[in-house]
C-alpha cells in the first residue's frame, strides 16, 4: 500500500548543466519538492521533450537516469530490489505507457489476460462491460496490432485498470481519442479509481483527460 | 485449465515466437555428439581396465619385480653377476619413479618337496623366495611362520607354475588336474638341508598370483632357515627386486631397466604399459569430447542470448506488467532442460548400446565388464552442470532486461 509519491529535487540526467534555464527553470516538478497523495488526481501538462514519459518510467521504476530521490511513502525508491518492483507493479502501481506495449501477437482478450491472470483482479464479465463501456467488445479476439491506435489505447487503458492499485500513473492516456472516448475513459478511470481510493497522476501535451478536480502541475 | 497454467500458456506462446529449432538442433547434435565421446570412451576404458583390476589380489600393478639379464653361464669364480649390490640398489631407490625397492632373499640351502597322491609320491627340488610383508596388497590368510611351532609354512605359487603343470604335464602324462582350491588342501613335506642340518616342514599354499613368480614364503620362516641351514660367509646380495612405483606403468621406469640391463619379470608388465596408453588414449578422447560438449554449450548460451536478445522488448514488457524474472526465465530454463535430458538419455542409450556390443568379444577373453551406471552418472552430472550453468545464464540475462 502506497499512501504518499514524493519526488525530492528529481532531475533526468539529461537536464543536468541546464538546471538555470528552461524547461527546468519554470518546471513545478523538476528540482522541487512535490507530493502526490492518494486520493487526488493530478494532472502534469508538458510541452514535448520536457520528460513526461521519462517521469513517469522514473516513477515507475523502468528508468533511473535521474538525480534527486523519488520515494514509496518515504522509501528511496532506488533501493528497491527487482522483485519487490514487480510485486509493486502487481498490486498497488497500476501504468499505462504512451507506447502502449501490447503484444501485437495477442489478441485484445489475451493481452488484457495476461495481466489479469497475473493479478486475479477482473472476472471475464467485467472485463467484458469494461470493453463494451470503451465501445471495443466486437474487437475482443482481434490480434491487437490490427487495432488502430485509439482502440489499442482503451484496451492499454482497460489492462490498466486489470489489478488492484493505489497510484495509477497514465500517461497520455487519451492523445488518439475523440472528446466522446475521452469522456468515456476518464469515467471508467474515475470509478476504477474512486472504488478503490487511488490516486491518478496523468500527462498531457495537449488533449487533456476529462477528470475531475484535478490538481494541474507545469512540467 | 487452472488460471496459472493458461496464464503460463499465454506467455510460452508469447516467448516461444522467436525460437530457432535449426540452432536448438545444432546444439542438441552437437552435446550428443561430445558428451556421447565421452561416456562412450569412459564405459570403454571402464569395462577393458577389469581386466587388470582385481585380478590378483596379492601384488598389484604398481610394482615392477627386476632381475639381472641372464647373460652366459654366469661367473662361477668371483662375484655372483646375478646379484644386485647395494650401489645398484641405492641407484634405483633414487629413480623418482621408485616409491619403495624391496629385495627377494633366496633360500641358500637345498629345499626338497614332496606330496602325496593317492599312492605315488611325488617329489621336486625346489627353490623359495621371499619378499617383505610390507609389499603385499593384502596378506594372504595364515601367512607367518613361528619357528619352532608346528603350523605348516604358508607358500604361494606362481599361477603360472600350475598353468605348466595342468596344461604341459599332467595333460601329457594322464595325471588329473589340479585346480587352485584342490592344491590348498594337499599338504606338502619340506625337507630343507645345508651346513650340516636337515629337517622336515609341513608347507600349505595357501595362494596364487599372477604377478609374483617365484614360490614366495614369509620373510619370517626364510631368516629362520638362512639362519639354519645356509653356509655362512655367503653374500647376500638378492637377485631380484620389487619395486613399488609411483605411477604404474611408468615408461621412465623400463627405459632406466633396459639401459641398465635388467629385465622386468613376466609379461605381466605389459599388461601395465597397456593401462598406461590405453588410459593416455581414453583421456585424450575424453578430452575431445569435453571439449566438444563445452563447444555446444556456447553453442547453446549463444542461442538463447540471440533469443533473449529477440524477445529483448517482450521481456521488458511482461517485466512491465509485474511479471517477475523468474516466472519468464521458466519458459527458457525449461526448453533448456528438456533438450539437455533429451541429450543425457540419447547419448546414455549409445553407450548401452556401444557396451553390448563389444560385451561379447571382452566376454570371449573372460573380460567381465564394469556396470553401466556409473558412467550414466557422470553424464547426468555434466547435463546437470551444462543446464545450471545455462539457467544461471538465462536469469541474469532476464534481470538485466529489467531496465532498457
Amino acid at each position: 500500500m502506497i499512501q504518499t509519491i514524493t519526488l525530492e529535487q528529481t532531475l533526468p540526467a539529461v537536464f543536468a548543466g541546464s538546471e538555470g534555464e528552461p524547461p527546468v527553470s519554470r518546471s513545478q516538478v523538476w528540482l522541487r519538492d512535490v507530493i502526490f497523495s492518494r486520493p487526488d488526481y493530478y494532472m502534469i501538462e508538458a510541452e514535448s521533450g520536457t520528460g513526461k514519459s521519462s517521469l513517469c518510467a522514473y516513477i515507475y521504476g523502468s528508468r533511473v537516469d535521474y538525480s534527486g530521490r523519488i520515494l514509496f511513502d518515504g522509501i528511496d525508491t532506488r533501493t528497491l530490489d527487482i522483485n519487490r518492483w514487480s510485486a509493486l507493479r502487481r498490486e498497488a502501481l497500476a501504468y499505462l505507457p504512451q507506447e502502449m506495449m501490447l503484444f501485437p501477437e495477442l489478441t485484445v482478450m489475451e493481452n488484457i489476460a495476461i495481466k489479469n491472470r497475473l493479478t486475479d483482479c477482473k472476472s471475464t464479465a467485467e472485463i467484458e462491460q469494461m470493453l463494451a463501456r470503451l465501445e471495443i467488445d466486437d474487437k475482443r479476439n482481434t490480434p491487437a496490432g490490427r487495432l488502430s491506435v485509439g482502440q489499442q489505447q482503451r484496451v492499454a487503458i482497460i489492462r490498466s485498470l486489470c489489478q488492484p492499485f493505489d497510484f495509477l500513473l497514465v500517461d497520455e492516456p487519451v492523445s488518439h481519442l475523440d472528446a466522446r472516448n475521452n469522456a468515456a475513459v476518464a469515467a471508467l478511470i474515475d470509478a476504477e479509481a474512486s472504488a478503490r481510493g487511488a490516486a491518478v497522476i496523468a500527462t498531457s501535451v495537449g488533449n487533456k483527460i476529462s477528470l475531475p478536480n484535478l490538481n494541474i502541475l507545469m512540467l | 485449465m487452472s488460471k496459472e497454467k493458461s496464464r503460463n500458456a499465454l506467455v510460452r506462446r508469447l516467448l516461444r515466437r522467436n525460437i530457432s529449432a535449426g540452432q536448438l538442433i545444432g546444439f542438441a547434435l552437437a552435446n550428443l555428439v561430445g558428451l556421447t565421446i565421452v561416456l562412450v570412451a569412459m564405459q570403454f576404458y571402464r569395462d577393458v581396465t577389469t581386466a587388470w583390476e582385481g585380478s590378483d589380489s596379492f601384488i598389484s600393478r604398481d610394482y615392477m619385480i627386476i632381475s639381472r639379464h641372464v647373460t652366459g653361464l654366469g661367473n662361477l669364480t668371483g662375484d655372483n653377476p646375478m646379484a644386485f649390490t647395494p650401489e645398484a640398489v641405492a641407484e634405483i631407490e633414487r629413480q623418482p619413479w621408485a616409491e619403495r625397492v624391496g629385495s627377494f632373499t633366496a633360500a641358500e640351502f637345498n629345499v626338497y618337496a614332496s606330496l602325496e597322491m593317492g599312492n605315488s609320491n611325488i617329489g621336486t627340488a625346489l627353490f623359495l623366495e621371499s619378499i617383505p610383508s610390507s609389499f603385499f596388497d593384502e596378506l594372504p590368510a595364515r601367512w607367518s611362520y613361528t619357528p619352532g611351532r608346528s603350523e605348516p609354512v604358508p607358500i604361494i605359487l606362481s599361477r603360472d607354475y600350475l598353468t605348466l603343470y595342468n596344461f604341459g604335464f599332467a595333460a601329457s602324462r594322464g595325471l588329473p588336474q589340479i585346480s587352485e582350491q584342490m592344491i590348498g588342501k594337499v599338504p606338502l613335506r619340506l625337507s630343507l638341508s645345508g651346513n650340516g642340518h636337515q629337517q622336515y616342514v609341513e608347507a600349505r599354499v595357501v595362494g596364487f598370483s599372477s604377478r609374483l613368480n617365484t614360490i614366495a614364503v614369509p620373510e619370517e620362516f626364510m631368516t629362520w632357515a638362512n639362519d639354519r641351514f645356509a653356509e655362512p660367509g655367503r653374500d647376500n646380495y638378492p637377485s631380484r627386486l620389487i619395486i613399488e612405483l609411483s605411477k604404474p606403468g611408468d615408461p621412465a621406469a623400463t627405459d632406466f631397466m633396459k639401459a641398465h640391463g635388467y629385465d622386468i619379470a613376466g609379461d605381466r608388465m605389459d599388461n601395465s604399459r597397456a593401462a598406461f596408453f590405453l588410459g593416455l588414449v581414453t583421456s585424450v578422447v575424453i578430452v575431445v569430447g569435453a571439449v566438444i560438449s563445452l563447444l555446444a554449450f556456447f553453442i547453446l548460451l549463444l542461442s538463447i542470448y540471440l533469443l533473449l536478445q529477440k524477445n529483448r522488448r517482450k521481456i521488458h514488457e511482461l517485466m512491465q506488467l509485474g511479471y517477475r524474472p523468474g516466472e519468464i526465465a521458466v519458459h527458457y530454463n525449461m526448453l533448456v532442460a528438456a533438450v539437455n535430458l533429451a541429450v543425457l538419455v540419447v547419448a546414455s542409450a549409445v553407450t548401452a548400446v556401444g557396451a553390448s556390443m563389444w560385451k561379447e568379444p571382452l566376454d570371449s577373453i573372460g573380460v567381465n565388464g564394469a556396470p553401466l551406471w556409473p558412467t550414466v552418472a557422470v553424464g547426468v552430472a555434466i547435463i546437470a552442470l551444462i543446464t545450471v550453468g545455462s539457467i544461471v545464464a538465462i536469469n541474469r540475462r532476464v534481470k538485466s532486461v529489467f531496465r532498457i
